[in-house]
């Protein structure tokens, strides 16, 4: 008897290591050795990671800013645009970043109102990706236009006779809803970060102590100024999620609005914004998988478990977005309309088909196959495949909602297939340049919000319920 | 000179630090001659200290109200300057104003929020503060300002209450 | 009380206020496919040459178009009508709202449908709203002679009525706007008002069977208004809602 309980008692013990090591939250450390890890991983730069940076700077010099010169030269003609596909890989590339950005503030505003403890390492991690994203979804935007010299023209001021923009115009909004969107995200990732700028602060040197001197303003961390920064985060919390809800779905009326067969729909918002979703999870899961396998002391603060809440996520968010496809697709299919059948056709059928089948397979049927099981989605190397093939499948989705459903209209003698030209190397270039900006920041600002880290330590402990231990959290705000 | 200095006392865990806080109140400090810098968010609750006024939430309404002003200015009185027929719509149609309102007053909204913590935070401020380094390894500082009722009293009793380091401080670069 | 259906958005009532001035009607059945409408347009508008390649590729730049159908399977094909396609001149056009830069506007005086080149962006909205597909963009600076040596001689037939443009704007039918506004000033000078088939549009003015007719369609005498009443009208995608200035007549 006396035996069988210190056998219990051994097993016990092992279950509390085993939780420690599997969950951040329960394998506290003190901040001044986190701080060393945070800042070690900023300054430990290998040759792989200049090579990389050498590289992708070629890329976005070429597929950038001179393939752009060559289209703001030459005109709109060298990209593959043409009557009737009057929209492109452009526009296929702006739904995709402005996709992408949603995922950081899904993590940091959605996860941070629902008090989602798994968040904590990598919400900068994420909303980084929202300004990043949200910078190439705005380059797209302006490569679309034929005179992008006049782009002023679309904001709201007026001209000498006090004409200003045409608020009847989705794209008026849409203007209005991604400069909202760009800024707050943008002042959403400054206000957390403004601790860890006083952190880098105390412990640097020469030019990148007068760096983060400059940007921490001066943040001491007295009562007054924890309880401003407190309040302001929460406002934007639950502020920024209507307005991130408010972009996508001011993107998807640009489709909505138009008197198009297939786009003409009630559903886009919602189907849009689950899309949204679903691509920024996808990426948000490669970059963590990236963060962790490249930057020294990562696999401390990002761990299997924050993949498994991720892709569990990852899960829900296929299931709603099959959902949403799937009433987009039967109602189309149900009215019976003759050119949106003949889009329907097209899109199966059509030349690009294996697009249209592409996507069911990367959007849902991998999703489904590989992140129902615990052990598969923890593992960092598949959920990164999972999460490219996602954003693989989802660049389908909107490559088949704009050129592909534009080349199908009510008039079939203007019927024609769109090739991409220029759009390739500039589409190239904005990847290149996202990932550029990516890596200079790792290396510029605490990737892990080191404050919030360490205040989920605290919150966090065991409790023993009978002979179980199990984890408790108290809530600090 | 002495009167004009600052006693910091650094500590590493909260309930220390709030013994302290009521130690020193015992002792005759005024709650108002103390300070609190932290590099975690101490609540004041936690410390037993009067609650910290916020203008924050006043600003972003304040903002949310004066973004809304813009808004309902470019979508019903700015087609009203010059005004043009499209696809026979009206010249203010209300569905596209609720967006444009929308947009702006959370622009407004969030961007005197964001303007608010600067305000109220004296951000940026680059002059000499006093503040030690350790503050962002998690640690907890109590800024007793003079005059103390007895200098050495006080700093035997901090010690005894677990402060790693309680020295005079000046104002200083950060 | 009584209800002003305008505001109301009654389709009917709109149809009854924005019926447009002026009005084309053209009979397929007289239409003989001879493209001379669409090279008369060419030359009043100074529409560019886009060159083999681009024209190829869909971005020809016509104002009108004559389209060509067959049905049924081969061998047992037959044609239909030819069907010469231009901007219908819409009462309540989808590609007007769309432009975040109010470029292409409804002109309250000739009731069609303007672009405004110098305002124009080029975000090309406009032409996939337009369910007609008869918006052209300009893709590249075609019109440059710098750039394109070749049409150095064509710019010297550039009609001195109408603006060149240059690359990344839209452009679309106005119905030979230049000639309305001649017409107009030279009956203003006389002190009358404008007769019918005083003036006509240029594609009116080359088609050699008279399939199209332009004219004033809100006064009932006029030969285009007459036309607009056979039994044998019709109107492309009138289902939308678009109320079309542009009538059909097919199978008398």
């Amino acid at each position: 008897m006396a035996e069988n309980k210190k056998h219990s008692e051994h097993s016990h013990k092992s279950h509390e290591d085993h939780l420690r090591e599997t969950h951040l939250m329960l394998d506290p450390m003190p901040r001044g050795k986190m701080n060393e890890m945070v800042m070690e991983s900023m300054h430990t730069t290998s040759w792989k990671f200049w090579a990389v940076f050498a590289l992708l700077s070629v890329i976005v010099a070429w597929g950038l800013f001179y393939s752009w010169g060559r289209l703001i030269l030459e005109g709109v003609g060298i990209a593959g645009v043409n009557r009737p596909s009057y929209w492109g890989i452009f526009l296929v590339n702006t739904v995709f970043w402005i996709g992408i950005s949603h995922a950081g503030t899904f993590i940091s505003a959605i996860l941070r109102v629902f008090k989602a403890e798994f968040r904590r390492p990598f919400t900068r991690a994420a909303e980084l990706m929202t300004t990043f994203g949200l910078v190439q979804a705005g380059f797209s935007i302006f490569m679309h236009m034929g005179r992008v010299w006049l782009s002023y023209w679309l904001f709201p001021i007026p001209n000498q006779r006090q004409l200003w923009p045409n608020f009847h115009s989705p794209l008026s909004w849409d203007l209005l809803a991604i400069t909202t969107y760009l800024l707050s995200s943008t002042m959403y990732l400054f206000l957390p970060l403004i601790p860890d700028l006083a952190m880098a602060r105390d412990r640097s040197t020469g030019w990148r102590k007068t760096f983060y001197k400059i940007l921490a303003l001066g943040f001491r961390g007295t009562e007054g100024e924890w309880t401003h920064l407190r309040n302001a985060l929460n406002i934007f919390a639950f502020a920024i999620i209507p307005v991130m809800f408010s972009v996508h779905t001011i993107v998807s009326w640009d489709f909505a609005m138009a008197t198009r067969p297939g786009w003409s729909s009630t559903i886009f918002g919602p189907y849009f914004v689950i899309g949204a979703l679903h691509s920024g999870m996808g990426a948000v899961v490669m970059v963590l998988a990236v963060v962790r396998g490249t930057m020294k002391n990562m696999n401390y603060f990002i761990r299997p478990e924050h993949f498994e809440a991720i892709g569990k996520l990852m899960l829900i968010i296929s299931m709603g977005w099959a959902y949403f496809f799937f009433n987009d697709y039967i109602v189309q299919w149900y009215g019976g309309d003759k050119w949106t059948k003949t889009l329907l056709h097209w899109h199966e059928a059509g030349p690009m088909g294996w697009m249209w089948f592409a996507m069911l397979i990367f959007n849902v049927a991998i999703p489904w196959a590989i992140l129902w099981n615990k052990k598969w989605r923890s593992t960092p190397w598949l959920i990164f495949i999972v999460g490219l093939l996602i954003n693989v499948g989802m660049w389908f989705e909107r490559y088949i909602i704009v050129p592909i459903s534009l080349s199908i209209n009510r008039m079939p003698f203007t019927w024609r297939l769109y090739e991409p030209g220029i759009e390739i190397p500039l589409g190239i270039g904005t990847l290149a340049f996202f990932v550029l900006l990516y890596m200079a920041a790792s290396k510029l600002i605490p990737l892990v919000p080191v404050w919030e880290v360490q205040e989920g330590h605290m919150d966090h402990s065991l409790k023993k319920f009978g002979r179980e231990t199990v984890v408790t959290v108290s809530d600090l705000e | 000179m002495t009167q004009e200095r600052t006693l910091l006392a650094v500590f590493s865990d909260i309930d220390p630090a709030a013994d302290a806080l009521d130690q020193l109140r015992l002792m005759g400090v005024h709650d108002e001659h103390m300070n609190i810098i932290s590099g975690i968010p101490v609540t004041e609750a936690m410390l037993g200290r009067p609650s910290q006024w916020t203008n924050v939430p006043r600003l972003a309404l304040g903002g949310a109200a004066g973004g809304m002003l813009i808004g309902i200015f470019l979508a019903f009185i700015s087609p009203n300057m010059y005004t043009i027929e499209v696809g026979g719509q009206p010249f203010t149609p209300v569905p596209p104003a609720v967006i444009v309102i929308f947009e702006l007053t959370m622009l407004g909204m969030l961007l005197s929020t964001f303007l608010g913590v600067f305000l109220d935070s004296y951000f940026p401020s680059y002059r000499p503060m006093k503040y030690v380094p350790e503050i962002s390894d998690g640690k907890i500082g109590i800024l007793i300002e003079f005059p103390l009722p007895d200098e050495k009293k006080v700093t035997e009793v901090l010690k005894k209450l677990g402060a790693e380091s309680v020295q005079y401080t000046e104002a200083q670069h950060l | 009380m009584t209800v002003d259906l305008n505001k109301l958005h009654a389709v009917g009532a709109i149809a009854e206020e924005a019926e447009g001035k002026w009005g084309m009607v053209i009979d397929q059945d007289l239409c003989t496919g001879c493209q001379a409408c669409v090279a008369a347009c060419a030359m009043e508008n100074n529409i560019a040459f886009v060159g083999e390649e681009d024209a190829g590729y869909g971005r020809s730049m016509h104002w009108i178009r004559t389209e060509r159908f067959w049905e049924g399977e081969y061998p047992e094909v037959r044609m239909t009508d030819y069907q010469p396609m231009l901007c219908q001149q819409c009462g309540k056009a989808p590609c007007e709202p769309v432009c975040p830069a109010f470029a292409t506007v409804h002109s309250q005086a000739e009731k069609i449908n303007l672009q405004v080149y110098n305002r124009c962006v080029g975000t090309r909205y406009c032409a996939n709203n337009c369910p007609y597909q008869v918006r052209s963009f300009n893709w590249r600076d075609y019109q440059d002679s710098r750039i394109r040596p070749e049409i150095t001689i064509l710019a010297n037939q550039f009609n001195p009525d109408v603006t060149v443009r240059r690359r990344g704007v839209m452009e679309k039918c106005t119905f030979c706007i230049q000639r309305i506004h001649k017409a107009q000033d030279k009956a203003k000078s006389e002190g009358r008002e404008v007769e019918d088939g005083e003036f006509t549009t240029a594609c009116a003015q080359a088609c050699p069977a008279s399939a199209i007719t332009f004219g004033r369609i809100d006064h009932p005498e006029s030969l285009v208004s007459q036309l607009a009443r056979m039994p044998h009208t019709q109107h492309h995608l009138e289902e939308l809602g678009t109320l079309p200035s542009v009538t059909y007549l097919k199978g008398a």
